[in-house]
């Protein structure tokens, strides 16, 4: 008997493409815009300039800004649309580690946390990089043997930090955490939170608490953090996890 | 001794003991600003809570306690009364809270006009330590009446100002102990003391 179906049709759409790069460019952007617009302002010093120039100059400056504005608006709804979720997940790092995309979902939830922290520690407007935090997590997972236990979570922390997970601080930005340490503190703040049991109910005080004891140990974590060395970072994070 | 009336509504609801609660930062500063607002509305003004400065208090404290917890089981009882008076040594000595203007309800020879802020930190303390008491030994906590003599506040200020340790001594005197006034914040030291009581 023949065959009467028609031509063969898929039974699976195709594979979706990765949405973070894009998100990461538009995030790049935003910084770059709302960064840029910050420093125009700050270096032309319109006032200085005699009348003419002046007006002419301000005009100029009121165009870019209203310009910048605009991209900065759309970059944002846009990385805001494909970002999805803005709350920080409850999934421990354990549980992270073992879902089917684990370094997506690291990537995320740290980029979300981190965003949380960096407001939290007067810092809101520090770039935030998830492709950074998506490839520090696949390298570290990659070595054989590692779990969730806090020297791993510790050597995740020093390639996190080697990947440069939070770029274009400030100097100003910097110094509101002891010791210009806002980095390393805040990286090591995310990792805590990671790592301590929680409910959904209590995952943004557990985060906000993570936050705040990583800044009365900042000079310990800073120590630890520059010499790069997983022993005394994961020595930190047993210490304090059950305390978050 | 008076029965100790705290607010109940200002420990924080928790699935775990509260001993193990209270070592968790965000359920110590739940529980400590809660106590704030409470205690501000009783006394009428605002108490601002420095999250900070608490979070440096919080993780003193923890080293203290980890560095003095007794091996012996038996002693269990007598540190968590001690662990309350490290907690307020912490809280005076930094400070994290700060009455926004006098208090308008508090009479005017009470501890509360005396001092807002070491009257709040004394009673979290106290309601703490109360409410782990009667969770952990089902016993209630007594307060001596020199809770209510202006004096022994004007001391503790004055002398905690000078030495953070005083603070440790004035909060086991307030459950009744009879502290070690040279080494009022080091466990052993008292157990010794107590020892030499016995033996003497």
């Amino acid at each position: 008997m023949q065959n009467q179906a028609g031509p063969s049709v898929p039974t699976q759409l195709p594979i979706p493409p990765d949405p973070m790069p894009l998100r990461e460019a538009l995030r790049g952007l935003r910084f770059m815009l709302r960064r840029g617009g910050e420093t125009l302002a700050d270096t032309m010093s319109v006032e200085t300039l005699p009348k003419p120039a002046a007006d002419l100059a301000g005009a100029v400056l009121r165009e870019v800004g209203g310009l910048a504005r605009n991209v900065d608006e759309v970059a944002s709804g846009l990385a805001k649309t494909i970002l999805g979720g803005r709350a920080p997940p409850s999934k421990t790092l354990d549980a992270l580690s073992i879902t089917q995309d684990a370094g997506a979902q690291f990537a995320a939830a740290v980029y979300v946390a981190l965003r949380t922290v960096l407001r939290r520690l007067g810092a809101p407007g520090v770039f935030v990089s998830e492709a950074a935090a998506r490839a520090a997590f696949d390298r570290n997972i990659a070595q054989p043997g590692t779990d969730a236990a806090p020297e791993s979570a510790a050597a995740l922390t020093v390639d996190l930090l080697e990947a440069r997970v939070i770029r274009g601080a400030t100097a100003g930005e910097a110094a509101h955490v002891p010791g210009a340490a806002l980095e390393p503190v805040a990286i090591f703040a995310v990792m805590l939170w990671l790592q301590s049991a929680r409910s959904d109910d209590d995952n943004e005080a557990a985060l906000d608490a993570a936050a705040d004891l990583s800044v009365a140990v900042a000079a310990d974590v800073a120590a630890a953090c520059q010499a790069r060395d997983p022993a005394q970072i994961g020595a930190l994070y047993a210490k304090l996890v059950a305390h978050v | 001794m008076s029965k100790l009336t705290p607010h109940p509504e200002a420990i924080p609801a928790t699935n775990e003991p509260l001993r193990i609660a209270v070592r968790r930062l965000r359920w110590f500063k739940q529980a400590f600003q809660r106590h704030a607002d409470a205690y501000g509305r009783d006394l009428g003004c605002v108490f601002e809570v420095d999250e900070a400065k608490l979070a440096s208090v919080f993780v003193r404290w923890l080293e203290l306690i980890e560095r003095q917890k007794p091996s012996d089981k038996t002693e269990r009882r007598d540190f968590f009364q001690f662990a309350a008076a490290l907690m307020l040594r912490e809280l005076v000595s930094d400070m994290p809270v700060r009455a926004s203007s006098p208090p308008t309800k508090a009479g005017p020879d009470t501890a509360a006009a005396f001092w807002p802020e070491g009257y709040c930190c004394t009673m979290f303390c106290l309601s703490v330590h109360s409410a782990a008491m009667t969770q952990e030994f089902q016993a209630a906590t007594d307060i001596d009446p020199a809770f209510d003599d202006l004096r022994h506040w004007w001391s503790f200020k004055e002398n905690a100002l000078q030495d953070a340790s005083f603070s440790a001594g004035f909060l086991q005197m307030l459950l009744g102990q009879q502290p070690n006034w040279v080494m009022p914040d080091v466990f052993r030291a008292r157990l010794t003391d107590e020892l030499s009581d016995t033996t003497s």
